[in-house]
């Protein structure tokens, strides 16, 4: 019922929130998007770079590895994938 | 002394770059400063306009360029008699007509003789901005309030820095400080936390921007401009001088006055 009486009265959260502040938010995600998008040669080097640790650890295939940069509501994410062709590296790894 | 030259650029088209340009010149010379601005939107040129000085165009930068005249032929004095001279673009050519280090060249000699030369960059990303870019050693970016704009802002922003033009500096244009505070607008702070990059001044929404356009009169020779005042106080920071970054302020109403009692909406209007 207050729920209500608040909805009604414009003042649940989505509604208090100004056209500025959604635009501030809508421009923070869009800036990080075109920032990685726009810079190839650094999201190369990354890509090296994480293989070569993932590498330590098991055999993967370098050909099939992914990276994309994906925008899932108000959260922008780097999603990887992977292919692992050979665990044995990890299981030969002695236990801690 | 050895001059400067400033390429004012945004990205987006529309937010204010020649204008700007045509007032920070105005400005600068209105300081004693002997300074030349360059007109480099080949095929859609609006400084002359904007300066007043659509009818006195005999020779273009184009003209210049292919050695068709001498550069003095293509300067045209300011109206008000101040130290400021145009190079207007040719109309009815494109961007292809120059190159980059042709540009480069012509600054360069610009540079021995005046103290700032400032170029009106084309809105885009290609040839026009590259042309203008090659020729500075400073950069001015402008922008509005908006997502649009703040967006190529950023983008401009990398493109400079590829083209290594360090440190560009940041005019937040057509501040409307009444919608700021009604929280239908981002305030400065706003834009300055999401570019991170020098903000070099604030220049409200004015009215008298516009029919000082119509008139072709840079707006910094209206004494009663909160837009005027603030480009001469970039002038002023352009030209080493400290000058605190002022904040635009709402106007005094009854109505804000009273949204304000009632606690309408209407957030503080915080400045950095």
């Amino acid at each position: 019922m207050r729920e209500l009486l608040r909805w009604l009265l414009g003042l649940s959260d989505k509604n208090t929130q100004t056209s500025s502040e959604i635009a501030r938010e809508r421009l923070r995600l869009v800036l990080i998007q075109d920032r990685i998008e726009l810079a190839p040669d650094m999201m190369q080097q990354m890509k090296q770079e994480i293989l070569e640790v993932v590498s330590r650890y098991m055999v993967v295939e370098e050909d099939f590895v992914e990276f994309e940069v994906r925008r899932l509501e108000d959260l922008v994410m780097l999603v990887s994938n992977i292919e692992v062709k050979d665990v044995s590296v990890l299981m030969a790894a002695p236990a801690q | 002394m050895m001059g400067k030259t400033i390429v004012i650029t945004s990205g987006k088209g529309g937010v204010g770059k020649t204008t700007t340009t045509a007032n920070i010149g105005a400005a600068l010379a209105m300081r004693d400063h002997r300074v030349v601005v360059i007109d480099t939107d080949i095929g859609l040129r609006n400084l002359d306009v904007i300066m007043g000085l659509e009818n006195r165009i005999v020779y273009d930068l184009v003209n210049v360029i292919e050695g068709k005249c001498r550069i003095r032929q293509a300067m045209i004095q300011d109206k008000h008699g101040l130290e400021l001279y145009l190079i207007p673009a040719a109309q009815t050519r494109d961007k292809d007509s120059i190159e980059p280090a042709q540009l480069r060249e012509l600054c360069a000699g610009l540079e021995q003789e005046y103290d700032y030369i400032l170029i009106d960059c084309p809105a885009g990303i290609e040839r026009g901005f590259k042309n203008a870019t090659a020729a500075a050693q400073e950069a001015i970016i402008v922008t509005t309030p908006e997502v649009a704009s703040v967006r190529d802002a950023d983008r401009v922003v990398g493109l400079l820095e590829a083209s290594d033009l360090h440190r560009p500096r940041l005019i937040i244009n057509r501040i409307s400080a009444d919608m700021v505070r009604r929280g239908d607008m981002m305030s400065q702070r706003d834009v300055k936390s999401l570019l991170a990059i020098e903000v070099l001044g604030l220049v409200p929404a004015d009215e008298r921007t516009i029919s000082a356009a119509n008139r072709g009169v840079p707006v910094v020779h209206d004494a009663r401009s909160s837009a005027g005042a603030a480009f001469l106080r970039i002038a002023a920071r352009i030209d080493g001088e400290e000058v605190p970054i002022q904040e635009i302020s709402p106007r005094p109403g009854v109505f804000n006055k009273l949204r304000d009692m009632m606690g309408m909406k209407g957030r503080a209007y915080s400045h950095a």
